[in-house]
C-alpha cells in the first residue's frame, strides 16, 4: 500500500501546526518522522490514521483520495494499524481478546484470517513471543510486554499501513534497544509500510529506511538514515540529528574558513551545497579535536563531563560554545586554553605518517 | 464515495446537535425564563411591582434576617467540622480511616429530612441524649430543635461532609515537599502549616464552603420539620407557604422571592466554582495518601477516641433514637420491652394507602429518572469530552442550573413552564405524575452527567482510538470497550441519581396532587400530622433502603475491580 501526502496544512485557530507537507511512503518502506516535541509530527500521523483532517491539502491511498480539506475518512475505514505511546490496552481484557478484536471488526482483512481467527491469534502470540501469556490481563504484564501486546494488536489484521506514535517512549533504556531489534524483524516479516514517529535520532537512524526531519511544522529534509546524519541540508538537521556545532565562516570553494580565519582551512567537500551557501560548517563533536598546538581556532574549556570511553569537552570560541568528544588519553581541564581542529584534515596527516613508516 | 461517507455523518452531526440545543431550551432555558418574566408582570403588563411590595413587607425583612442566620451558622459549623476532619484524615496517622470516612458521608446521604427527624427524636424530652446528659452531668434541658439553633445544628451537620469531600482532596494533593521546604528554612511546625498548607489549601476550602452556604440556602426539609412548626421561616420555606398558601398575587410573590433567591444562590455556585478553578490551578496530579504527622501511640488513641464518639453521637446515635421511636407501640411510652412492637411498620407498609401508594410512585419516579439520565446523561457527557468547546461547556452549565437553583424555585419554575406550555394550551402535565418525571430529569440530569464526564476523563482517548484502528467505530466500540471501562463510574453517577431521586421531598411537595405523593412528603405529612411513629417508621426503612443499595453498588465495584485488575496470577 502506498501513500501520499499532498501538500498538506493544518491550523488550530491561528496556530500553524502543518505547513506544506508533501510526501510519498512507499509500499513496504519503514518512513521514520523524526523530530522535537510541538514540530507537528503526531499530528501528521493522525491525519494519515483518520483522526484528524487537513485544513488543505490532499491524502492519498493507492492513488484513491482518503483526506481533502472537506472530507475524509474515518480511521475504522482506513487499511491501517496503529501502535500508541501509551500502548492503549484494554484494562478489561486479555492478551488473546486484544489481538481478536482487530481479526473481528478489520474491515481489509483477508478471507483466509476471517475463517480461522483462532489460529491467526496463535500466530501472532508466537511472533512477538508471548504464546505462554495469551490468557493474561494487562495489569499483570511488564513494560514490555504491554508493548508487544500492543504491537501483535496492531499487525493482526495484516493492515497495509503500521502506524507508530514513539511507541518505545514509555519504556527503560534498556529494553528500548531490545524491542528496537523486534520491529525490524516484525518489518521484515510482515513487509507492511511502517511509519514511525519518534523525537529520538538514534531510533531512527537505527531502524528506518527514510528519515523525514520536521521542525516547527515545516519537513526540514527526506533521506536515507545516512544522508540525514552525514549531509544534513539545514542547520537544525545539522544540530538535531548529528548533535553538530553549526559554525560559522567563510567558504573558498570546498575549503571552509572558521570565523574568516584565513590561517585555518577546513576541507568541506562532504558538506552539502544547502549549507555552504548560508556560510555555515556542521561539525558533530567526534570531527573534532582540541589540542595545546596552535594549529586551529583558539578558545578555553568551560565545561568537562567524564563519560567512560570519552570526554565531552564544551569550547567557549569566539563567543560560542563548542560541543568536543575525545579519548581519555589527554586530559584538558576546566579554563585550559585550547586550540580546536578538524580530525579528519588530521586523520588524514596521521595516515601519511603511517604510510611513510611502512616506507622506512 | 468518499464525499458521500463523509457528509452523511457531518449532516448527522448537525442534526443532532440540533436536537440536543433544542432539548435544553425547552426543559431547561424557558422555565426560567417564565418564572423571571411572571415576577415582573402583573395583569397590566410589565411592573416592578411585585417587588415593590415583597421587598416592603415586614414578614421577608424576617425571613431574609432568619436565612442569613442559618445559612452563615451553619456553614460556619459546617467549615470548621469539615477542615477539621479533612485535617486529620488526610495527614496524620489515625486508623481505620475507610471506615471514619464511611460514617463522614452518612449524614450526606442520609435525606437531611431524615436526619431533622433522627435528632428531634435524639433530643426529645426523654430520649437518648437526655439520658446521657443526665448520666453523666445530671439534669440539663435537651437542646429545643425546633428553634434557630436546632435548623442551624441539624443543616451544619449534614453539609459538613461536603467541605470535607473538598478539602481532604486539595490537601492531599498539596506536596509535602511545600511544607518540608518551610521547616527546612527553619519554620516551626505551626508556622509551615499557617504560611504554607493553609494559604494553599485556601481555594479548595472557601470553595466547600460555598457549596455549604448554596446546599443551605437550597434546603427546604429541616427549616420545613423543625421552623414551620416553631414559626421560624427561612425564605425556601416561605415560598412554599406562599405557594400552598394560595393567596392573593401568591404565584407573582412567590415567582418574585424566588428570582431573590435564585440569583442568590446562581451567585454562590459562580463564586464557588472560581474558586474552585483556582484551587486546582496549584494541583498535582496525585493525591498523596501516606500519613505526614506521626503521632504517638497515646496521642492517636485519644484523637482517635474523640472522632469516634462525636461521629457516633452525631450520626448513629440519633438514627439509633428513630428507630427505637419507631418500634414504640405509641407515642410517649418510654423505650421498653413490653412496649416494643412492629405494628408501626405493618401500618406504613400494609395498611395506610397513602404510603403504600408513595414507595411505589418513588420507586417508579426514581427507576424511570435514573435510566433517562443515565442515556441522555452519557451522551451529554461523551459530546462534552470529546468536543470540548465553548458551546458545549455553555450546555452543561445550562443543564447545571436547575441544580444550583433551590428545589423550591426550580419547582415553581417547573409550574409556570408546563401548566401551560404554550400559552392557551393546556396538556394536562400539571397535576399528575408526568411533571414530576419532568421535573427530577431536569434537576438530576446534571449529576449524572458529571458522573459520566469523570467517568469518561478516566479514559485514556487512545483506548477509543485503538478500537477504531482496530475497524470498529459502532456497536462494538461500544459494547465491549467503552461500556466496560466507563461502567463503574456511570453506576456511581446513576446510584447518585437514583437515591437523589428516591428520597426527594423539595420538588414534589410541590409539584404533588391527589395519587402522586412521593416517600418524602408522606413522611413530611405524618410529622405535620403529629404522626411521629409512623414519621420514623417509614424514615427507617428508607434509611435501611439507601444503605441496602450501597453496599449492593459497593460489593458490585468490589467484583468489578477485582476482574479488571487481576494482580496476582495463578499459572
Amino acid at each position: 500500500m502506498s501513500t501520499q501526502i499532498k501538500n498538506v496544512e493544518k491550523r488550530f485557530g491561528s496556530f500553524q501546526a502543518l505547513q506544506q507537507i508533501n510526501l510519498e511512503i512507499k509500499e513496504g518502506e519503514f518512513v521514520a518522522i523524526l523530530g522535537p516535541s510541538g514540530c507537528g509530527k503526531t499530528t501528521l500521523l493522525r491525519i494519515l490514521a483518520g483522526f484528524d483532517s487537513p485544513s488543505s491539502g490532499e491524502v492519498l491511498v493507492n492513488n484513491k483520495l482518503v483526506a481533502n480539506e472537506t472530507s475524509f475518512l474515518p480511521p475504522e475505514k482506513r487499511n491501517i494499524g496503529m501502535v500508541f505511546q501509551s500502548f492503549a490496552l484494554w484494562p478489561h481484557m486479555n492478551v488473546r481478546d486484544h489481538i481478536r478484536f482487530p481479526l473481528k471488526h478489520h474491515q481489509f482483512l483477508n478471507e483466509d484470517h476471517k475463517s480461522s481467527i483462532h489460529q491467526r491469534v496463535d500466530e501472532v502470540l508466537k511472533m512477538v513471543d508471548m504464546d505462554h501469556l495469551g490468557e493474561r490481563m494487562p495489569s499483570e504484564l511488564s513494560g514490555g510486554q504491554k508493548q508487544r501486546v500492543a504491537l501483535a494488536r496492531a499487525i493482526a489484521p495484516k493492515p497495509g499501513l503500521l502506524l507508530m506514535d514513539e511507541p518505545l517512549s514509555s519504556l527503560d533504556a534498556e529494553l528500548r534497544m531490545g524491542m528496537r531489534k523486534e520491529i525490524q524483524q516484525l518489518h521484515h516479516v510482515t513487509k507492511a509500510s511502517i511509519v514511525y514517529v519518534t523525537h529520538d535520532q538514534t531510533e531512527a537512524l537505527a531502524m528506518a529506511d527514510t528519515i523525514v526531519v520536521m521542525n516547527k511544522g515545516k519537513i526540514e529534509q527526506v533521506g536515507t538514515p545516512k544522508e540525514i546524519y552525514s549531509s544534513p541540508t539545514t542547520p537544525f538537521v545539522a544540530s538535531f540529528v548529528g548533535k553538530a556545532n553549526v559554525i560559522k565562516g567563510k567558504w573558498e570553494g570546498t575549503t571552509f574558513s572558521p570565523f574568516d580565519q584565513h590561517s585555518i582551512k577546513w576541507d568541506g567537500t562532504a558538506v552539502t551545497e544547502e549549507l555552504r551557501e548560508k556560510n555555515l560548517f556542521p561539525a558533530r563533536p567526534e570531527q573534532l579535536e582540541i589540542s595545546y598546538h596552535a594549529d586551529g581556532v583558539k578558545g578555553i574549556i568551560t565545561n568537562v563531563q567524564y563519560q567512560g570511553k570519552e570526554i565531552h569537552y564544551t569550547v567557549m570560541v569566539e563567543g560560542e560554545q563548542w560541543v568536543v568528544h575525545q579519548d581519555v588519553f589527554t586530559k584538558f581541564s576546566i579554563g585550559d586554553e585550547v586550540y580546536v581542529h578538524l580530525k579528519e584534515w588530521h586523520d588524514r596527516r596521521n595516515i601519511g605518517e603511517k604510510n611513510q613508516l611502512l616506507f622506512v | 464515495m468518499l464525499q458521500n461517507v463523509v457528509s452523511r455523518v457531518q449532516n448527522q452531526h448537525k442534526w443532532w446537535f440540533f436536537i440536543g440545543v433544542l432539548f435544553v431550551v425547552i426543559f431547561f432555558v424557558v422555565p426560567i425564563c417564565r418564572l423571571v418574566f411572571l415576577s415582573f408582570s402583573s395583569e397590566g403588563g410589565f411592573t416592578l411591582g411585585n417587588y415593590n411590595s415583597v421587598l416592603q413587607d415586614r414578614s421577608t425583612w424576617k425571613t431574609i434576617e432568619h436565612t442569613l442566620y442559618v445559612v452563615g451558622g451553619s456553614s460556619i459549623i459546617a467549615i470548621i467540622l469539615g477542615v477539621i476532619m479533612a485535617w486529620v484524615v488526610a495527614y496524620t496517622n489515625i486508623r481505620y480511616k475507610q471506615l471514619l470516612q464511611t460514617f463522614i458521608f452518612l449524614p450526606f446521604i442520609i435525606p437531611s429530612y431524615i436526619t431533622t427527624l433522627a435528632w428531634t427524636q435524639f433530643m426529645s424530652k426523654d430520649g437518648f441524649f437526655a439520658h446521657l446528659v443526665s448520666m453523666l452531668l445530671g439534669s440539663i434541658e435537651p437542646l429545643n430543635m425546633y428553634s434557630l439553633q436546632g435548623i442551624i445544628l441539624v443543616m451544619g451537620l449534614s453539609h459538613y461532609p461536603l467541605v470535607y469531600l473538598l478539602t481532604v482532596s486539595v490537601l492531599r494533593k498539596i506536596p509535602r515537599d511545600l511544607e518540608y521546604a518551610a521547616r527546612v528554612s527553619g519554620s516551626s511546625k505551626w508556622q509551615s502549616f499557617k504560611k504554607i498548607t493553609l494559604p494553599l489549601a485556601l481555594p479548595g476550602i472557601a470553595s466547600g464552603g460555598f457549596l455549604a452556604f448554596i446546599s443551605s440556602l437550597d434546603n427546604f426539609g429541616i427549616p420545613a420539620f423543625l421552623g414551620i412548626p416553631g414559626n421560624i421561616r427561612v425564605l425556601s420555606t416561605y415560598i412554599y407557604e406562599q405557594i400552598v398558601g394560595l393567596g392573593p398575587n401568591s404565584f407573582e410573590r412567590a415567582a418574585t422571592l424566588s428570582v431573590i433567591l435564585g440569583v442568590i444562590a446562581l451567585s454562590g455556585t459562580a463564586i464557588q466554582w472560581l474558586l474552585l478553578k483556582k484551587s486546582k490551578h496549584m494541583e498535582t496530579a496525585v493525591e498523596d495518601k501516606e500519613p505526614r504527622f506521626l503521632f504517638s501511640k497515646r496521642t492517636r488513641l485519644t484523637i482517635e477516641l474523640l472522632l469516634w464518639s462525636f461521629l457516633l453521637v452525631t450520626t448513629l446515635v440519633p438514627l439509633l433514637s428513630m428507630l427505637s421511636a419507631s418500634l414504640i407501640k405509641a407515642y410517649g411510652l418510654p423505650f421498653a420491652p413490653e412496649n416494643i412492637s412492629l405494628k408501626n411498620y405493618q401500618f406504613v407498609l400494609l395498611e395506610n394507602q397513602k404510603a403504600i401508594t408513595s414507595l411505589k410512585n418513588s420507586a417508579n419516579l426514581a427507576m424511570v429518572t435514573t435510566v433517562i439520565c443515565l442515556v441522555i446523561g452519557t451522551a451529554i457527557a461523551y459530546v462534552r469530552t470529546k468536543m470540548p468547546s465553548l458551546m458545549t461547556k455553555g450546555l452543561e452549565m445550562i443543564i447545571g442550573i436547575p441544580y444550583a437553583l433551590p428545589g423550591t424555585v426550580l419547582a415553581l419554575a417547573m409550574i409556570f413552564a408546563w401548566i401551560e406550555p404554550i400559552p392557551g394550551w393546556n396538556p394536562g402535565i400539571y397535576g399528575t405524575i408526568t411533571i414530576l418525571f419532568i421535573a427530577y430529569v431536569t434537576r438530576f440530569l446534571i449529576l449524572q452527567v458529571r458522573g459520566s464526564i469523570t467517568a469518561f476523563m478516566q479514559v485514556d482517548p487512545s483506548m477509543e482510538e485503538a478500537a477504531r484502528v482496530s475497524g470498529s467505530n459502532g456497536f462494538y466500540k461500544w459494547k465491549q470497550i467503552l461500556m466496560p471501562l466507563i461502567l463503574p463510574g456511570v453506576i456511581s453517577g446513576a446510584l447518585l441519581v437514583f437515591l437523589t431521586a428516591l428520597t426527594e421531598l423539595t420538588v414534589s411537595s410541590l409539584l404533588w396532587s391527589s395519587g402522586t405523593e412521593t416517600i418524602g412528603l408522606v413522611i413530611f405529612n405524618f410529622e405535620q400530622a403529629g404522626y411521629s411513629t409512623y414519621s420514623t417508621a417509614f424514615s427507617s426503612i428508607v434509611v435501611l433502603l439507601i444503605l441496602l443499595a450501597f453496599t449492593l453498588v459497593a460489593i458490585l465495584q468490589k467484583l468489578w475491580d477485582r476482574r479488571v485488575l487481576r494482580h496476582e496470577h495463578s499459572d
